[in-house]
């Protein structure tokens, strides 16, 4: 702006003449013109595919703030990864770029509207997310924290027991007797308990004493003896 | 430290063998008097295959880890005078996969080794004698071989 200034005072006030003469290079614009309505010429076509970034980096006339935001803009509305085409170099009389940068200001301030709107509607949208998501899980917990409560008092564990035929795995609380497992065995294995014992590390399980008893860990494996044999 | 390593794989092997291992055998480690474990003596026992005259007997073996192990094998060694044309006087078996020439490799488990010893039981090899008695018997009187073997395997009856 203050370019702008002086050159008029420069160029009106004195009579010294400028170092530059802007006058001179004001007719090249056209030149500038003729350039962009090139492009929208038929040799042009197959690279103006989308107008709209052609519009927008017309409008910017190289300002590399609002080409950003442009930009920003443009990606969400396109998937192109392309940027726009750089601004063309602009040998322009001050006075017209004045106005020029005005207008600018101005689309500046609407793309920054639009960003922040935009902004603001991802952000609702977040959120509305977020309470659908909540609302679902609030009842889950209310669910949770009792169990939770019980098995922290009681504690499960996992043994698998491992007979002729197999393993199979029961799942007991740490601090229930072996006897219940035993019984619960049997009855699936159909098979009469007072003939079952179970083993462990070559030791007979007392059938009162219990997995926390004997420091067992989840998944460790018992076997099952027959009395008989 | 390699006794580090022998001790980190053995609370491995100890780990595995406790989620799973094969029906009547027994593998575990030393329990001292004061409660503490010693991972470099484990206590096992190798049930007779069924369907053979060592059916019945659970005999107990006893494995001693190095701290050079697994480079080197453990020694495995039945009680004192076991009957078996290849078990030393001594009790130590005389099994290729424990012979640290030829072959033992590092990546062999515990689990393998008992399955080994089982097999050996059955199936000795007469190639490789480790003691006279086993041994002559095997070769010369079938008969009096196999009541030696059924002999044993009741001396060593199931402990549960």
């Amino acid at each position: 702006m203050a370019t702008v200034g002086e050159v008029e005072t420069a160029a009106g006030g004195e009579d010294l003449e400028p170092l530059f003469d802007y006058k001179r290079v004001q007719p090249r614009i056209t030149f500038r013109f003729d350039d962009s309505d090139l492009e929208k010429a038929d040799i042009f076509k197959h690279c103006n595919k989308r107008p709209r970034v052609d519009a927008a980096a017309a409008e910017e006339e190289g300002k590399p703030g609002e080409k950003a935001a442009a930009a920003k803009v443009l990606d969400v509305d396109e998937e192109d990864w392309l940027l726009p085409p750089p601004p063309k170099a602009v040998f322009r009389p001050t006075a017209e770029e004045n106005s020029a940068m005005r207008e600018l200001r101005l689309k500046k301030q609407e793309l920054a509207k639009i960003a922040e709107s935009a902004h603001s509607m991802f952000q609702e949208f977040d959120e509305s997310a977020n309470k659908e998501v909540g609302k679902p899980s609030e009842p889950i917990i209310l669910d949770e924290e009792p169990e939770l409560q019980v098995e922290k008092a009681r504690e499960k564990i996992v043994i698998s027991i491992q007979d002729k035929d197999g393993q199979q795995q029961f799942r007991i609380y740490k601090d229930e007797k072996f006897d219940k497992l035993l019984k619960a065995y049997a009855k699936k294995a159909k098979l009469n308990p007072s003939v079952l014992s179970f083993v462990f590390d070559g030791e007979k399980i007392n059938p009162s004493s219990t997995p926390k008893d004997l420091d067992l860990e989840d998944d460790d494996m018992i076997e099952v003896r027959h009395k008989g044999r | 430290m390699s006794g580090g390593i022998a001790r980190g794989r053995l609370a491995e092997e100890r780990k595995a063998w406790r989620k799973n291992h094969p029906h009547g055998f027994v593998a575990k480690p030393e329990t001292l008097p004061d409660g503490t474990v010693n991972l470099m003596i484990w206590h096992c026992t190798i049930p007779g295959k069924q369907g053979t005259d060592w059916e019945g007997g659970y005999f107990p073996l006893t494995l001693h880890f190095s701290e050079d192990y697994p480079s080197k094998p453990p020694k495995c060694k039945f009680p004192q005078g076991f009957f078996h044309p290849n078990v030393y006087p001594s009790g130590t078996v005389c099994l290729s996969i424990l012979n640290e020439d030829s072959g033992w490799r590092p990546a062999i488990t515990v689990k393998q080794i008992l399955v080994g010893i089982q097999d050996l039981l059955d199936q000795p090899n007469p190639a490789d004698p480790a003691q006279t008695d086993g041994y002559h018997l095997f070769i010369q009187d079938p008969t009096e071989y196999k009541r030696r073997v059924r002999l044993q395997a009741k001396q060593y009856p199931a402990l549960v």
